[in-house]
């Protein structure tokens, strides 16, 4: 009885996700907003998957970096697939992240946060230097966009029809939702948050410490890295400046923890939440100081919601 | 007793904030109800609002401002009066995409304006052909935005040639440059500018000792001096921006580095950069396509009243960057005001091909566009700062002064 | 050439310093995770150039003016981060990175987006044609730098408020265990590190810029420093600043400018691989969990 009730507000909401655009009601305009925020939302998900073991990561742009250089530049001299190179970014990024495993498993809570804020800047000055690859700081332009999907009578243009990229992006979301779901709902997910709570309890119960936190790194970079692949098509075009900045990495931080970072939806809710209040309504409302408004609502709910909203949307399904 | 009484009150709180967080959400997400269709014509903008980028966003904004108020105080197009819809882009791509869309959808726009960085400019030229109404981009350069790719609804004021030959002549003409130094930003419109400059003086055979770049942002070059003192440097190149150059020029006095030339095309004709550096700001060169004093030749009268006007408004002296989005708007306003006196419904096609006929006269230039879009006449000139004014100096044919 | 690069290493280490010590004293005692310290800084920058512009004072007086007048700030900012709950480093991160946007706006609104420069300390008695190693504006920063450092440190290490201060730092609850108000420890920290950040303000705006969006930059300064030189090391700070000019200054000379923030980069991550307790520390002590 308990699990069904707390599917009811998930179910809802995929209903509402999904029934919206086929309703007729939404413009093409809502189809980007949202699915936009779908796609901050997986990333930020992506992010917290390794943040859930406790290494809180500022770096995580370097994955999502990655992913789009490897998905522009194979899309760029070989022409492949989108959804290949996609992947490959993501192969890109969970090496990286490899790299992060293995050098930085000694590194604890606020050194862990600077040396992955730190190892933005080695993937980014070489995409920005190596001109005759990467065109450096000109950035890769006309990146290909997604490709159509032909079944006989439908074509689907994930690349131009926003209402198709829509769902894509739904389905994309979902994807990481499950994933998400796995690194807290499941034997796994338990073994991460002993990790988290307290490691030398967790070897005590035969955790093993370091193949969590390590498999949770990798898993977390590759994922990071298929959105920025994803992100390469969406845009079609990449620069330096643009895939490896500040802002992507701060900003699943922030979406999580609005949302509540132990909770399965959390860090999707925070975005669903602020990125389309953010872009549809401040923005219009105060063309200039649009900002200052997006930071008092980030202030004023995280002093309401400290866990984060999904936290406090949890509780109350639990206690009706 | 107390407790409970204070648990009971914070669970009305939390209840309110999520009440109000919902309703925002309701708000953003739901179509606002579209005013009666309004007898007005309505313009959309896009610029950097916020950010590093704000100090030139808002002076094009300002200059679409001046546009627009000037044809409603004549009347507005056939009566209807003009109205203006503004957007901040972030500098981010995908906000600048969400916000078009968001102009395109629940404003009504006729026609897109605006626009700083080149990356943000592509995106929304061609959501504005998706959407098939015209978009005059106002301080676009980049080559690979009208080139190769033919998109008939977009349209830009300037462009980067106005830029790279004026100076590329200027250096090899009027410099006797023995050792040339070009530094520039890690942003895209910097690097393709660096990168022509640098090929047009190697074929004219100068020596281009020094080639570097940095990230936007750093504060300090000390560095690169050195390198320049060692090199010999005579003439400097700054593709930076504003900011870059108030560190560079700083350091350059402080560690009194012998150039005798120092070049910056952007930023530096800036009465704002005058008044910041004061004195250290003597003799530096710079470059604009128009400033109070230095107007297309003919314009004269044109140009003065544009500057009384604009500084009634905005209490504040207009310059180059203003122009260019006075310009930019201008050019759509008559395309939309010459596409309504042929009783032809006003359409974004309409507009877009009326755009093509366009030819106006502005203070920064003779207005037509070429079939790519970019403006037929764009030349900026070179100007030096003496005795804290800008002076033109190259072309002959603009100086109103000699280099010192 | 050489002593030309130590000389700039140095003013600009200095300069990282003076940036990055009110932050570090702050997040050391109270373990606010302050993301407005550069928009903190900034705003002690504006009032400088409000008084230097509006009243025409000297910028050497502004300097004392700013140190009075951002500790109220700073204290302020305290009570309000009270109301903010467990995990702290975690949530105060969040909260001022929302109070970074609103102070981005405000300074937006009241400053306008224009580039704003504090003229440099003036002492020039040298003759025009020399090129000496230091220049005045390096040596009054240097100066300053190792003013600000001694006295934080003298007040740290030699007084019984020092004391108390260094053992909130080291062990926060031993600290309360032993009597030491920590809560008013909290307040005292914010006040010092306002009167840091309010001498910041108008050095910033002398060495650099002041502009409403230009903050995040310093504060990210301040954080790698900060944790570089390990949590509440007054003289790893300097030191730690020092060393990041120096290799930020080389490998510019000798690769080019393109490349220093990633020869910068790969040394801090070689440091904290190295030396994981900071640059000064013996003995290790206790990470909070984050």
């Amino acid at each position: 009885m308990k699990p069904a009730k707390q599917l009811i507000l998930p179910a809802f909401g995929v209903l509402i996700l999904v029934g919206w655009p086929l309703s007729g009601l939404s413009t093409d305009m809502h189809h980007r907003v949202l699915g936009m925020a779908f796609f901050y939302g997986a990333f930020a998900m992506t992010w917290n998957i390794s943040a859930l073991t406790g290494a809180v990561s500022l770096g995580h742009a370097a994955f999502f970096g990655l992913g789009a250089y490897a998905a522009g530049l194979t899309s760029h001299y070989w022409q492949i697939s989108p959804f290949l190179g996609v992947l490959l970014g993501g192969l890109l990024g969970g090496v990286y992240a490899c790299l992060w495993a293995l050098l930085f498993k000694n590194l604890r809570g606020a050194r862990f946060a600077l040396a992955s804020l730190a190892s933005v800047e080695i993937p980014k000055t070489l995409a920005d230097n190596w001109d005759s690859l990467t065109s450096g700081s000109l950035g890769l332009v006309g990146i290909q966009s997604l490709p159509t999907l032909d079944l006989g009578a439908w074509h689907i243009a994930w690349g131009d029809d926003l209402k198709a990229q829509y769902f894509l992006l739904l389905a994309f979301m979902s994807m990481m939702v499950l994933f998400h779901f796995r690194s807290i709902r499941s034997r796994w997910g338990w073994a991460i948050r002993c990790v988290r709570e307290d490691e030398l309890a967790a070897a005590g119960l035969g955790v093993n410490v370091g193949a969590v936190r390590a498999q949770a790194l990798i898993l977390s970079g590759f994922l990071a890295g298929i959105c920025g692949g994803l992100y390469a098509h969406l845009m079609g075009m990449i620069e330096p400046a643009l895939v490896f900045s500040l802002h992507l990495s701060a900003m699943p931080l922030v979406l999580s923890l609005f949302g509540g970072r132990y909770e399965v939806f959390g860090p999707l809710l925070g975005a669903l939440v602020l990125y389309p209040i953010d872009q549809l309504l401040f923005h219009s409302l105060l063309p200039v100081g649009h900002a200052g408004l997006y930071g008092l609502m980030i202030i004023v709910t995280f002093l309401f919601f400290p866990q984060g909203i999904a936290a406090w949307l949890q509780k109350r399904g639990k206690s009706a | 007793m107390d407790a409970k009484t204070h648990t009971s009150q914070a669970l009305v709180l939390l209840r309110t904030a999520a009440v109000v967080l919902l309703a925002l959400f309701v708000l953003a997400v739901l179509p606002t109800a579209l005013p009666a269709q309004s007898a007005a014509v309505r313009i959309g903008e896009i610029d950097p609002l916020t950010g590093k980028l704000a100090k030139h966003g808002t002076e094009i904004h300002e200059g679409i401002v001046a546009a627009v108020e000037e044809i409603n105080q004549r009347g507005g197009i056939l009566g209807r009066p003009v109205e203006l819809a503004f957007r901040d882009d972030q500098s981010l791509p995908e906000t600048a995409i969400n916000q078009a869309e968001d102009l395109l959808y629940r404003e009504n726009v006729l026609g897109l304006v605006g626009g700083y960085v080149d990356s943000l400019v592509a995106p929304v030229s061609e959501l504005a052909a998706k959407h098939r109404i015209p978009y005059v981009a106002s301080a676009s350069l980049q080559r690979s935005l009208t080139q190769g790719r033919h998109n008939p609804y977009f349209f830009r004021v300037a462009h980067l040639d106005g830029i790279v030959r004026p100076l590329c002549g200027f250096v090899t003409n009027v410099l006797k440059a023995r050792s040339i130094a070009i530094l520039h930003s890690a942003t895209p419109g910097s690097t393709e500018f660096a990168e022509e400059i640098r090929a047009c003086l190697e074929a004219a055979h100068l020596p281009v000792t020094l080639f570097e770049k940095f990230r936007p942002g750093s504060h300090d070059f000390s560095a690169f001096l050195m390198k320049a003192r060692q090199a010999a440097v005579d003439t400097l190149i700054c593709g930076g921006f504003l900011p870059d150059h108030l560190m560079l020029v700083r350091q350059l006095k402080d560690q009194r580095i012998p150039v005798r030339h120092y070049i910056g095309p952007w930023g530096v004709a800036y009465g704002s950069f005058i008044e910041e550096m004061g004195r250290d700001s003597e003799g530096l060169l710079g470059m604009c396509a128009w400033n109070p004093g230095i107007t297309r030749p003919g314009t004269d009268e044109q140009s003065q009243a544009f500057v009384e006007r604009f500084r009634a408004r905005f209490k504040k002296s207009p310059n180059s960057t203003t122009m260019h989005g006075y310009v930019s708007a201008r050019a759509l306003l008559a395309a939309i005001e010459s596409v309504a006196t042929t009783s032809t419904p006003l359409t974004g096609e309409a507009i877009a091909a009326k755009l093509r006929t366009v030819d106006i006269a502005t203070p920064m230039e003779r207005l037509a566009f070429d079939e790519q879009g970019d403006p037929k006449d764009y030349h900026q000139v070179i100007v030096q700062i003496q005795n804290g004014k800008m002076v033109a100096i190259y072309p002959p044919e603009r100086a109103t002064g000699k280099l010192e | 050439m050489l002593l030309q690069l130590i000389a700039s290493s140095f003013s600009l280490g200095s300069f990282y310093a003076l940036i990055a010590l009110g932050f570090s004293l702050i997040f050391g005692i109270t373990r606010a995770f302050n993301l407005a310290h550069g928009d903190l800084i900034l705003l002690s920058g504006y009032l400088a150039y409000a008084l230097y512009k509006g009243l025409g004072a000297p910028v050497l007086l502004t300097l004392p003016l700013c140190m009075l007048a951002l500790p109220i700030v700073t204290v302020v900012l305290h009570r309000f981060l009270r109301h903010v709950r467990e995990p702290f480093e975690l949530n105060t991160l969040v909260v001022t990175f929302g109070l970074s946007m609103v102070l981005q706006n405000a300074m937006l609104l009241a400053f306008s987006a224009n580039f704003r420069l504090l003229p440099k300390a003036d002492f020039t008695m040298l003759p025009p044609e020399s090129t000496p190693v230091l220049n005045p504006g390096q040596i009054f920063l240097i100066a300053l730098s190792l003013l600000a450092t001694a006295a934080t440190h003298v007040l740290l290490h030699h007084t019984f408020l020092g004391k108390a201060l260094r053992a909130t730092i080291q062990e926060r609850e031993a600290a309360r265990l032993a009597g030491i108000p920590v809560e008013r420890m909290g307040v005292v920290a914010f006040a010092l590190g306002g009167t840091l950040i309010g001498l910041a303000g108008p050095l910033y705006g002398q060495s650099a810029y002041l502009q409403p969006f230009a903050g995040p930059e310093p504060t990210l300064t301040a954080i790698i420093i900060t944790i570089f030189a390990g949590v509440g090391r007054t003289r790893g700070i300097l030191l730690g600043g020092w060393i990041l000019g120096f290799v930020e200054s080389a490998a510019a000379l000798v690769l080019g400018s393109s490349w220093r923030e990633m020869v910068a980069a790969v040394l801090l991550i070689a440091l904290l691989l190295l030396r994981p307790e900071g640059l000064l520390t013996l003995r290790p002590h206790r990470e909070s969990k984050a």
